[in-house]
């Protein structure tokens, strides 16, 4: 019993760390962003300041519903991260960090806050619902196959298992050894974290920040902090499949910071797609670069 | 008790609530609530001492012994119990609905009928009994469905029934020529392997696709669950189409499979081990997922959509029986167990928003959770499910699913199964947020209330099983694990809490119990933070513009339009091919009128020639 | 010598810290709902972009009021456009703040004479601060979002407190020069 109330209490540790980091992480890019703009940028912890003053705002709400929505979208997000591991030997959950366990309790989270979001009745909130799904629909089922290959080829669907794989000597990260597989996750990692150009469901002018346009106060600062640790989520996910795990915790941030860094660099540079091009765009290259890929290292066995 | 017995109380029952429905409408239905649930009760307690490979004979030929039999196998159980459960539940909605219906008596015999049907086809190991009941269920359905007012829903379905039927016939009159005798395993065990087990298959495969309705027998499935009653709806998602898995058990399982490897195309080294016959039912069962899906996505009725969503969960069925394995066959018959549970507990939900407002069309409702909260989250939790989403049911079978996909190596298939899984995200969620979320509309917003605490019961009962399902799967898979041993395969490693996958493992209520840690922080973080001001739903962002009117505010009609427009020209495949079929045969039928009825004088001097030609054949 | 014994604070002490917490974070990211309507807009562009580079104070554009904190009037605002400000300003989340932009928005600037068109903007809606300037400079718009920000801090940018206590008064200047604030919807109806 002991044990199980310390693992849950680690799992909350680990969520909780995810929160830190990718806010610190957040602001920091923020920062890289501006200057890329010849901005001097805000402070680093700005997006602490955003997500605390949030909370302290007297918010409106739309019926239980709207709430409830809120509710289930941070606690299952919290509930996942607390699968996630730190290292490849860390974890609150020894042996359950399911590569299919995160994919489909991230896609609660999304449930609850569109759930939500469509409670609230605003026509623009179930536009853009629908538009994160459709570039979910999109760029899903690409990553999957890169995955299914890595999961073929490792033998686990473990995502510390994984990682270690890539550790041992003669195996080199996934990303190097599945390189056109690689490609394809960097892109469907975009459009996971909603970078641009595949922004289109957020799309602040153009459908008034689709999901969240009813949202302020509380409601919006806990689903602010529910992105940052879905965000945690998906990039520690691109670290343990794709670029060899973590020896160490600070490995672990190095490489966090680095992939979430070139995202955010790369979508800079960006403009938005219309939604049907993300669909097009995602089920045009990546789908038959993926699917190349799955067949060249199943089939017949060319792993670099 | 005895399987013929129960047949015996469902037919009885039903001529019973016949007659008393006659009398009164809602008491005939009552009767079907007491016969439906007194049978899942007793075959729930048959399996309590269940000794496998028991045969009830029933000699009622007396020159034909072992005519009619029936035996009570952990496969056929393993049905029954599902669907006799799934008739038990919806059978609390027949006294609420049979009063719309033209034929009330007529609607309570038939439910009872179709019940008494399906304890015939599984609990049997006589293929003549098989094919008796199976057409006695075909032919109950043909009257049921149109009592929702629609005759070309059922002549649809009873085609495409009728035709999966003969089929069966054909495959039973091989084994018959085979063994000289009606027994179903000794007939399947003697032409597995062999050219006649090749036809078997064959037909045995399309009477479970169209029973299914997988591609391409697809067309009935939508228009016959779209159009029929709303609890036979869910009788027909939930238990109806599992005839169609079963025959699939039956033809993929039993029989071996047929030709040769299929992955040693090419010469590829690490190839997949599959056979040619089980590669050709996955790919099929690959098309109805993304068939079924992207159908089910442009639907603007939430019965259709939901028929649709059946059909692409039919396709995961198949794709996992084909494969095979320990993973494949656990698999699929979790996602059996699974998708019943869900789809009768949505086609309820849904059921239940259309007896108070009168339509299932999602453009014209909006807002109903706020007058129908439970039935709001029963709905919810069977689409958690149904899209495969932990904590629930689905989930476990889905990522069994996944794993034999992926441990075969299927790269192909593996698009579908992922695109028909996130794809039903998509489908599931626009009932939910077009009928059930957004704006409340006026003209329902008098009439709707909760549904009677007599609907809600089986409604929530469904959904606390599928939590259920998805958090204590164990108890299921044990069962399943009989099923697969007496299958002649291995089950799955199963700990207390565990199940052990080809790559990882799961534990389920761990799962469900961090779900629910995580969700008791956000509602601390939630309720110690500043209350919120209660606003209206027409307090909404309108950029600064006056808005009264709900259907202005309410995104329903066309939800995923942008989507939709990439494939919506190649939508009517099937259905144009199934239409040329249909000219086909008409033209085909004019011909033979032309030659052969015709009171032309030419015609008719031609054909006397033709025959006195004919006869006189041999003669010169 | 600090006595080291536990003295409760009572309920108003601990709500005031509280609020004074609250308050540096409020301060420190104040998030705008741009209403423009008038030229002073057009002071925006380069305040937000490399130039003066507004995010460095915490600021950045919100798409909808619900999500917003500070409400920025533009210039001159025609009887339209102020019904639809008023709706605007009252969906906002509490606390909320105003800031008016040019002489427009004092004592109607170079329309002050017009009578399609508001001569001063707080007899309606209460306004924290006012950029003086036809129109203002960046300097002058950034050094306004300076001044918010240090009456926050002193508490005294109450003016969504005051919209409370005195929405008798707003509601009456509001009629006076509208006859309705809430009108049919005229496209729709």
């Amino acid at each position: 019993m002991i044990d199980i109330l310390l693992m849950i209490l680690t799992g909350i540790g680990v969520a909780f760390f995810g929160f830190v980091l990718q806010t610190s992480i957040a602001g920091v890019n923020r920062k890289v962003v501006a200057r890329v703009q010849k901005r001097y940028g805000p402070k680093w912890y700005q997006e602490f300041l955003d997500i605390f003053k949030l909370l302290s705002k007297r918010s409106v709400t739309h019926g239980w519903i709207f709430d409830f929505g809120v509710i289930m979208a941070l606690g299952v997000i919290i509930g996942t991260a607390m699968f996630m591991p730190l290292t490849s030997s860390f974890m609150a959950f020894d042996g359950y960090d399911n590569f299919f366990i995160f994919v489909y309790l991230i896609a609660v989270g999304m449930l609850g806050m569109a759930m939500s979001a469509s409670g609230s009745g605003n026509p623009l909130a179930s536009i853009g619902v629908m538009r994160a799904l459709t570039t979910m629909l999109a760029y899903e089922v690409p990553f999957m196959i890169v995955v299914l290959t890595i999961i073929k080829l490792t033998g686990t669907s473990s995502l510390s298992e994984i990682g270690l794989f890539q550790q041992v000597a003669g195996n080199s990260w996934f990303l190097i050894a599945l390189p056109i597989g690689g490609i394809v996750a960097v892109m469907a990692l975009m459009g996971m974290l909603g970078k641009k150009p595949f922004e289109t469901y957020i799309a602040p002018a153009e459908i008034a920040s689709g999901p969240m346009v009813e949202y302020g106060g509380k409601q919006l600062g806990m689903l602010f902090i529910m992105h940052e640790i879905t965000v945690f989520i998906e990039v520690s996910l691109f670290v343990h499949l794709f670029l060899g795990g973590a020896e160490n915790i600070v490995l672990f941030i190095v490489k966090y910071f680095v992939v979430y860094t070139i995202l955010n660099i790369i979508s800079s540079v960006y403009g938005r797609f219309k939604i049907d091009q993300v669909v097009l765009f995602f089920y045009k290259w990546p789908l038959i670069m993926a699917i190349t890929q799955a067949f060249i290292a199943i089939y017949l066995g060319w792993v670099i | 008790m005895t399987v013929e017995f129960l047949i015996l109380v469902a037919l009885a029952s039903g001529i019973l609530a016949y007659f008393v429905g006659r009398l009164n409408k809602v008491l005939g239905a009552v009767v079907t609530i007491v016969a439906s649930m007194f049978i899942f009760i007793m075959i729930g307690y048959m399996m309590q001492d269940i000794n496998a490979g028991t045969t009830f004979n029933y000699n009622a030929v007396e020159y034909m012994p072992d005519f009619v039999t029936f035996m009570v196998t952990y496969l056929g159980l393993f049905f029954a119990i599902l669907v006799t459960f799934i008739f038990a539940m919806v059978s609390f909605f027949n006294p609420f609905f049979v009063e719309k219906y033209k034929y009330p008596a007529l609607y309570s015999m038939l439910y009872l009928f179709s019940l008494a049907g399906v304890l015939g086809v599984f609990l049997t190991d006589n293929f003549m009994v098989l094919f008796f009941f199976f057409e006695f269920i075909v032919w109950s359905g043909l009257f049921l469905i149109p009592l929702g007012k629609n005759n070309k829903a059922a002549i649809s379905y009873y085609a495409f029934s009728t035709a999966g039927s003969f089929a069966l016939l054909y495959a039973i009159f091989i084994m018959f020529a085979e063994t000289g005798s009606y027994n179903l395993h000794l007939g399947l065990a003697t032409v597995s392997g062999t050219t006649e087990g090749t036809y078997v298959l064959a037909l045995l495969a399309f009477a479970a696709f169209a029973k299914l309705g997988a591609f391409p027998l697809n067309v009935w499935l939508p228009r016959a669950l779209g159009k029929a009653p709303d609890p036979i709806t869910a009788v027909f998602s939930g238990g109806l189409e599992k005839l169609g898995a079963f025959v699939a058990v039956l033809a993929l399982v039993k029989l071996a499979p047929v030709g040769d490897i299929a992955g040693t195309l090419g010469g590829l080294t690490e190839a997949t081990f599959l056979f040619a016959s089980q590669y050709i039912v996955a790919t099929l069962g690959a098309m109805t997922i993304i068939f079924g899906t992207l159908m089910a996505i442009r639907q603007d009725d939430a019965k259709k959509l939901l028929a649709y969503s059946s059909m692409s969960n039919g396709g995961y069925i198949l794709v996992a029986l084909s494969l095979g394995g320990t993973l494949g066959l656990s698999g699929g018959l979790y996602h059996i167990v699974a998708h019943a549970l869900a789809s009768a507990a949505a086609f309820l939900a849904i059921g239940a928003v259309s007896r108070v407002t009168g339509t299932t069309k999602m453009s014209e409702l909006g807002g109903m959770i706020h007058k129908m909260p439970v039935t709001y989250m029963v709905y919810l939790i069977a689409i958690i499910s149904m899209a495969g989403i932990p904590p629930m049911g689905g989930f476990i079978s889905k990522w069994l699913i996944f794993q034999a996909v992926i441990d075969n190596g299927l790269i192909l298939i593996a698009v579908a199964v992922f695109f028909g899984s996130i794809g039903s995200f998509l489908y599931v969620f626009r009932p939910l947020a077009a009928l059930f979320l957004g704006q409340e509309l006026p003209q329902h917003r008098d009439k709707a209330k909760e549904a009677p605490f007599f609907m809600l019961l089986p409604m929530l009962i469904l959904s606390g099983l599928i939590v259920f399902t998805g958090v204590m799967p164990n108890i299921f898979l044990d069962f399943i694990n009989d099923v697969i041993a007496e299958l002649g395969g291995t089950g799955l490693l199963l700990g207390d809490y565990t199940i052990t996958g080809v790559n990882g493992v799961l534990q389920p209520t761990l799962i469900a119990s961090v779900f629910g840690v995580g969700v008791l922080i956000a509602f601390i973080i939630f309720i110690l933070l500043k209350k919120s001001k209660k606003v209206g739903l027409m307090d909404t962002y309108t950029a600064g513009n006056f808005i009264y009117t709900e259907e202005l505010m309410h995104y329903s009609l066309d939800f995923y339009a942008p989507l939709e427009r990439l494939y919506e020209k190649h939508i009517n495949i099937t259905k144009d091919f199934y239409k040329k079929l249909e000219n086909k045969v008409v033209d085909f039928g004019r011909m033979v009128k032309y030659f052969f009825f015709t009171n032309k004088p030419e015609i008719t001097v031609f054909w006397i020639i033709i025959l006195i030609g004919f006869l006189l054949w041999g003669e010169l | 010598m600090l006595s080291t014994k536990f003295s409760p604070m009572s309920k108003e002490e601990v709500d005031r810290k509280w609020w004074e917490i609250g308050d540096f974070f409020r301060r420190n990211s104040l998030w705008m709902l741009m209403y423009c309507t008038g030229c002073c807009a057009i002071e925006l562009p380069p305040a937000m972009t490399s130039a003066y580079d507004m995010e460095r104070l915490g600021m950045g554009p919100m798409a909808t009021p619900r999500q917003a904190d500070v409400l920025l009037v533009t210039g001159y605002l025609s009887l339209k456009t102020l019904r639809r400000l008023i709706y605007t300003y009252e969906q906002m989340s509490e606390p909320k703040y105003i800031v008016g932009f040019g002489s427009c928005t004092i004592n109607g600037g170079i329309y002050h004479d017009s009578h399609a068109v508001i001569n001063q903007l707080n007899k309606y809606v209460p306004v924290d601060v006012f950029v003086a300037g036809c129109m203002p400079n960046t300097e002058a718009v950034m050094n306004g979002f300076v001044d918010l920000m240090d009456l926050i801090k002193n508490k005294k940018a109450n003016g969504w407190k005051d919209y409370h206590e005195r929405y008798d008064w707003y509601l009456a200047n509001q009629k006076a020069a509208l006859g309705e604030v809430r009108v049919h919807d005229e496209f729709h109806e």
